[in-house]
């Protein structure tokens, strides 16, 4: 056992990333050529614009079962809609949000993206502080909307006439999921903008301005949209339930900030809490490139049911670090 | 200084210095029964470089450095050799107390001395000196080494190290080093050499964290004096010598733990040491705390754990992102009390306490180290609330307090034999 477990902390975790999400993307993107379907409530983007998914974004059905007049929500439906979200709630709790960090197509996406750029030598853009802040609420107005719009649909919100229907999926309208992901079939038909109501010409023009800033902006900051990810927030709402955990014991912390330095969206807390045990913040994405970052024994640890499956040591830094200088 | 009297200053001193160095390599090396085989070569090398005339340089550029906090890895990859500067020879405190006032630390004035006579401890030849700003005595003691004559670098610390302003401001400060260490020995520092430097210098200090990780052991293996003449060492000597020698040395020492060689008894009072560096030959506290039966099981001072404990990570292999890498690894996990906040030293002291299963904190501050006094009080009474006792100490490089200290250090132990006995 502790053969097995040193094995594993002296382990490459990045590079054990790299070829997961390529196995991932491959599952949901081309899963259903092999007739995979795992269901309409992944919580990760497995975009339905994609026709050989191997299964559906959560985001998808959620927004089409919110829209229905208040009545039916202890009905039927209403039950459809708990169940849908069960499903959700079932599926992130195994992984947490290392749905993001391993699974999410899109996220791999900018994942690649990045490599294209740090092999180019460009350098990378960081946030200030103070515009992170700002920015993380994004996800959240995102999040609100998404549910709101839909309701707002069948339903006269705050004494508003009915919105149009047009906006039943408004969010997968703007997301470049939509129009990033099909193209890795072949599918180039998403880029495009729907001149067919006023509301879907907004709606899809904002998608394609949305999708230009996807690229450039994945270009320049790593995970450049999980920033703004409503799906992020959602999960984010159920993490603390979360089986697989990223831990800390702060008594351990030197607070160096090698986490910190190498976390791909920036987050400063892995370092300077050292309070908190349960340490995932809501856009950690559980990468765990944090983990292998730390020098210091125990410090950091991936555990899933309170058991240790990937921890920070000493031993594990070293080599990593001897190993990465020889391949260059 | 008339060029007589300096010569006679320099063979003076040259004389008190090798006196020193010798009584103190003589109560390391002959006052305790049980050192390890492996330690021969630092003494070795200590005797050579402080009674044998200093052995010989290789041909790199030397750059000296006035503190811990100039990144080494950058003085590596532009192809020169680093040099600790800080001194703690008395006979260098004496020459050096004409430049600075009576009250000014003796780490400082010993630092000047040696600089200003040009003869041992590595300034006989040196390329280029960093001074990173840090407290105000070295600030002031840069200034002056110009007038010695030397050329200095001087890098710009911030004040504190917690906020975001206080990291883009020292990250600047050291890409700035970079470009002048490169413009010094006329050597690119490309990404290839850096990350060579990063791996070199990690595995120095990985070897040094397994030495760290062995005093862990319930009966002591390793004394203080031994290891701080080890982390010394690093100072001046060449870098794979030095993680080799260490390397043999942790080897020997665990062999001490599977076959239950001699080391200090079970019931020896383990210390933790903290506060102003005992750089040698000034080791005076860390011996009367062995002499009298303790073990420093483990320290955190900027001579010895601080210097070699922390590693660098970088994300991207480019230079965009590995000089601010080592940057950080100066600035973010410094326990150095000239920063705004002491709580990321005092949480350093209760985990090594903890950890190390230790019984007592003694905590040294130079006569004239404000930053060390200053912080004095917040860390005795973290210490206090954790239950762990704490000898307070002021001293000097003199010798005048030995006998006072000794009555203070002895008692200060038998108070901790009780506790001691009760871990074992």
């Amino acid at each position: 056992m502790n053969a097995l477990r040193r094995f594993l902390n002296n382990g490459d975790i990045n590079r054990f990333r790299l070829w997961f999400q390529l196995g991932a993307f491959g599952l949901l993107i081309y899963g259903g050529f092999l007739a995979m379907d795992i269901g309409n409530s992944l919580p990760t983007f497995s975009c339905v614009f994609v026709d050989s998914r191997a299964g559906a974004c959560y985001l998808y059905p959620l927004q089409h079962q919110v829209n229905m007049p208040w009545s039916q929500f202890s009905g039927g439906r209403g039950i459809g809609l708990a169940v849908g979200l069960v499903t959700f709630f079932l599926f992130f709790v195994l992984f947490n949000k290392a749905w993001c960090g391993y699974a999410c197509p899109l996220g791999t996406v900018q994942d690649w993206i990045t490599k294209l750029r740090a092999r180019l030598g460009i350098r990378y853009s960081l946030y200030a502080n103070e515009t992170f802040g700002r920015l993380k609420a994004i996800k959240y107005v995102l999040l609100a909307l998404l549910i709101l719009l839909p309701l707002g649909i069948s339903n006269s919100l705050f004494g508003l006439p009915k919105l149009p229907r047009d906006l039943a999926t408004s969010y997968c309208m703007i997301c470049p999921g939509r129009t990033v992901l099909p193209l890795f079939t072949g599918d180039a038909s998403q880029l495009a903008i729907d001149f067919s109501s006023r509301t879907m010409m907004a709606l899809t023009g904002l998608g394609m301005a949305i999708t230009g800033g996807f690229f450039a902006g994945a270009f320049v900051k790593k995970r450049f949209f999980c920033l703004f990810c409503p799906m992020s927030a959602l999960q984010y709402a159920f993490s603390k339930a979360g089986l697989l955990r990223l831990t800390k014991q702060g008594a351990k912390c030197t607070r160096c900030g090698n986490c910190s330095r190498v976390c791909d969206v920036g987050i400063r807390e892995i370092a300077d809490d050292v309070t908190s045990r349960n340490i995932v913040q809501d856009d950690c994405m559980m990468c765990f490139k944090c983990v292998a970052a730390c020098p210091e024994s125990h410090c950091l640890a991936v555990t899933f049911l309170g058991m240790p499956v990937y921890e920070a040591t000493a031993e594990g830094f070293m080599r990593r670090t001897k190993r990465r200088d020889n391949h260059g | 200084m008339d060029k007589e009297r300096r010569e006679r200053l320099i063979r003076t001193t040259g004389v008190h210095l090798a006196m020193e160095a010798t009584e103190t390599l003589r109560q390391v090396v002959e006052e305790f029964p049980d050192n390890p085989r492996a330690m021969d070569y630092f003494y070795d090398l200590f005797r050579a470089e402080y009674c044998g005339g200093g052995a010989k340089k290789n041909g790199a550029m030397r750059i000296g450095m006035l503190c811990v906090q100039a990144p080494e890895e950058l003085i590596r990859a532009a192809g020169a050799v680093p040099v600790r500067l800080c001194s703690g020879s008395h006979a260098f405190d004496q020459a050096g107390a004409e430049f600075m006032p009576a009250k000014a630390c003796s780490l400082v004035k010993a630092t000047l001395g040696m600089l200003s006579l040009r003869t041992a401890g590595g300034a006989e030849r040196l390329d280029l000196v960093v001074n990173p700003t840090t407290c105000e005595q070295k600030k002031k003691a840069g200034e002056l080494l110009e007038d010695f004559g030397y050329r200095v670098h001087h890098l710009e610390m911030p004040p504190a190290k917690d906020s975001e302003e206080a990291r883009i401001y020292w990250q600047r400060s050291v890409k700035k080093f970079a470009a002048v260490l490169e413009e010094t020995t006329g050597v690119r520092i490309t990404k290839q050499r850096l990350a060579k430097a990063i791996r070199t210098t990690g595995m120095a200090r990985s070897a040094y964290r397994r030495l760290h990780e062995l005093a862990k052991w319930p009966r002591p293996l390793i004394r203080g004096k031994d290891v701080m003449l080890v982390t010394n060492a690093y100072f001046f000597d060449d870098l794979d010598r030095w993680t080799a020698a260490v390397t043999e040395l942790a080897d020997e020492i665990e062999q001490r733990r599977e076959t239950n060689l001699p080391g200090a008894g079970k019931h020896a009072p383990r210390i933790l040491f903290t506060g102003s560096p005992p750089i040698f030959p000034n080791l005076k506290l860390p011996l009367l705390i062995e002499q009298a039966g303790g073990v420093i099981v483990v320290d955190e001072v900027c001579s010895s754990s601080r210097l070699l404990h922390d590693q660098v990570a970088y994300d991207e292999q480019a230079l965009y992102d590995m000089v601010p890498a080592v940057a950080d690894r100066v600035l973010k996990p410094c326990t150095c009390p000239v920063f705004l906040s002491s709580q990321d030293r005092v949480r350093r002291l209760l985990d090594l306490a903890a950890s190390f299963a230790v019984d007592g904190v003694v905590y040294q501050s130079f006569a004239g180290c404000m930053p060390y006094a200053l912080e004095q009080r917040s860390v005795g009474q973290a210490l206090v609330n954790a239950n762990i006792p704490m000898l307070s100490v002021e001293t000097d490089y003199g010798p005048d307090d030995q006998g006072q200290l000794s009555t203070r250090v002895e008692a200060f132990i038998e108070s901790l034999r009780g506790k001691a006995r009760k871990r074992a």
